[in-house]
């Protein structure tokens, strides 16, 4: 039961998460590639504070959703005359750039090549309260997205992907409008990460690598791009796939490699048969 | 220790880089595809020769060639099997980079799976080591340069003395104008993949020799190579790779002197920095 419970809270991370990735990839048309280095930030941000500083932990996750779109907004403003391809192989340097940083700077505790010795309120100290909390924020981040994508912001946000001519033809800046967006992705991964490290109980670096950006990419390609419920169905349905592979009993040291293997066949079986996922409502275009 | 030394290792370097560097330049050159498996392509020429040679026990020469050629041929078949099924059921290059993303994730889990992630070396003997007054040299970087010089000279002369070159320089100019004019663009297609997969397999085998290869071997080769051809940029295609090789060599041989840690992030930081500041490449 218990690790059912840790099953579902990380689900949830992993539906922040794809969210955040959805809103630039699929309703922006930016190819994000490196929203592990974000989702890292998140993660150090709040388990630093709440280890060294005995930040509560509450404030803490706001904090790393804020330091998450900061550090978003500032590293897309420099890639942002960068399009198509540069882009993408910019922002996967990304991954690497942030994995050094993580590596040689971030703090750790002694004698680990990580954090851990969380001080979690009781809201997220059990299984089953931290479920339910994760859960509600989880919820919460859905309606958020939801308002965001139905709003005139997210007509200019699938506009600025499809005809940003035409959008500054109608005196709005498509600029503006990604850099919007980059943040409040930037937000929810920082969030997301903060939510990781209370569920996992312990960060290191080799966590927010090129892995869990392609990880995010298969999530979010899977569910289908531009789409909430795309958002949810995809980590949900392929985080159950491979702990059932779990449960029937495959040894634990072929788990990484099968899954791996799994989630690669699947990016190439979605490149040629299904490019807008199970429900997208746009597909990887160029 | 000396600085004189790791410019010797940088230049060793250099000659695996330019070798995985090249062929992934003709494949992006001429058919603007991000082929990110070549670095799988490159680990399996190595994994192919340790082993035929190491544990097969197959002789030094004929494993090489093997391997060499399971390494073109898996160059061949990622192009087949799923480049062009993309390509045909109307996903675009960027579909293509995704596929190729995938292509590389299942041939690195088989290998992890197979070797747990430890380095496999398929040597078992010492290197030879020259002393060149304050500097040691192994005489396996000397093979290795001298290897890189011959193959890149026949690459020129494949590139501008025969027919499919020709229509190679042709594809990288224009490739619909190419095709109009008559370019049997499937079969050159053909001759590019298997070429630039087997000179990544010849890199994967001479490191699998020298300092052993590991699963995430590939990619992070791959990763140099590809600044290298950005740094070098494709206007001129073997100048630009080779000089981009050979200064991502000594550039990731002193990171690795001076800052160990910093090694991935000097690269990482040079290509955003490469790709804001010319992304046409320095000598595009």
């Amino acid at each position: 039961m218990e690790h059912l419970l840790y099953i579902g809270s990380l689900m949830c991370v992993w539906i922040i998460v794809s969210l955040a990735v959805n809103l630039v990839i699929g309703y922006a048309g930016m190819m994000a590639m490196g929203h592990a280095a974000y989702l890292g930030v998140g993660a150090y941000t709040a388990a630093s504070l709440n280890i060294f500083l005995g930040v509560d932990y509450f404030s803490a996750m706001v904090i790393a959703a804020l330091s998450g779109a900061v550090v978003a907004v500032l590293t897309l403003l420099p890639l942002l005359r960068l399009s198509g391809f540069y882009f993408a192989l910019a922002t996967l340097g990304l991954n690497f750039v942030f994995f050094d940083l993580f590596h040689n700077l971030a703090p750790r505790v002694e004698g680990s090549e990580g954090l851990h010795g969380l001080k979690l309120p009781a809201l997220l100290t059990t299984a089953d309260t931290r479920f339910m909390t994760t859960l509600v924020i989880t919820a919460a981040c859905i309606l958020v997205a939801t308002h965001l994508v139905g709003s005139p912001f997210g007509r200019l946000l699938r506009a600025t992907r499809d005809r940003p001519e035409a959008v500054s033809a109608v005196g709005k800046n498509p600029t503006t409008c990604q850099v919007v967006v980059w943040g409040v992705s930037g937000a929810l991964t920082g969030l997301a990460g903060a939510l990781y490290a209370a569920t996992l109980f312990y960060i290191d670096p080799t966590l927010f690598t090129l892995n869990a950006s392609i990880l995010m990419l298969v999530f979010v390609g899977v569910g289908g791009l531009a789409s909430i419920a795309g958002s949810i169905l995809g980590p949900v349905l392929l985080i159950a796939f491979t702990e059932s592979l779990r449960f029937i009993g495959l040894p634990s040291q072929l788990l990484g490699p099968v899954q791996q293997g799994l989630y690669g066949a699947l990016l190439i079986g979605l490149m040629i048969f299904r490019r807008q996922g199970l429900v997208g409502k746009h597909d990887f275009h160029e | 220790m000396n600085t004189l030394q790791v410019l010797a290792i940088g230049l060793g370097l250099a000659g695996y880089y330019a070798l995985v560097a090249v062929g992934f330049a003709l494949i992006f050159a001429t058919l603007r595809i991000f082929h990110i498996a070549h670095g799988t392509v490159f680990i399996t020429g190595g994994y192919a020769f340790f082993l035929l040679h190491r544990v097969q026990g197959f002789g030094l020469i004929l494993s090489g060639l093997l391997a060499i050629a399971a390494a073109a041929l898996l160059g061949l078949a990622i192009d087949k099997a799923v480049y062009l099924p993309v390509l045909r059921r109307g996903g675009g290059l960027f579909s293509v980079f995704i596929a190729s993303l995938g292509v590389s994730l299942i041939v690195e889990a088989g290998f992890l799976a197979y070797t747990k992630g430890v380095v496999s070396v398929a040597r078992t003997d010492m290197l030879d080591i020259l002393n060149a007054g304050p500097v040691a040299v192994r005489t396996l970087d000397l093979a290795v340069l001298a290897i890189v010089a011959v193959l890149y000279g026949l690459l020129y002369l494949w590139l501008h003395r025969t027919k499919v070159g020709l229509e190679v320089r042709g594809l990288t100019d224009n490739g619909s104008l190419a095709a109009v004019v008559g370019v049997n663009v499937d079969r050159t297609r053909t001759h590019i993949f298997l070429l630039a997969s087997a000179l990544a397999g010849i890199a994967g085998v001479l490191t699998a020799y020298d300092m052993g290869i590991n699963p995430d071997s590939g990619s992070r080769t791959l990763f140099v190579a590809v600044v290298a051809v950005i740094l070098g940029g494709l206007r001129n295609l073997l100048l630009g790779t080779l000089i981009g090789s050979v200064a991502l060599g000594i550039l990731t041989a002193y990171a690795g002197f001076f800052f160990p840690e910093w090694v991935t992030f000097g690269v990482f930081v040079t290509m955003i920095l490469l790709i804001l500041v010319r992304p046409q490449g320095l000598f595009g």
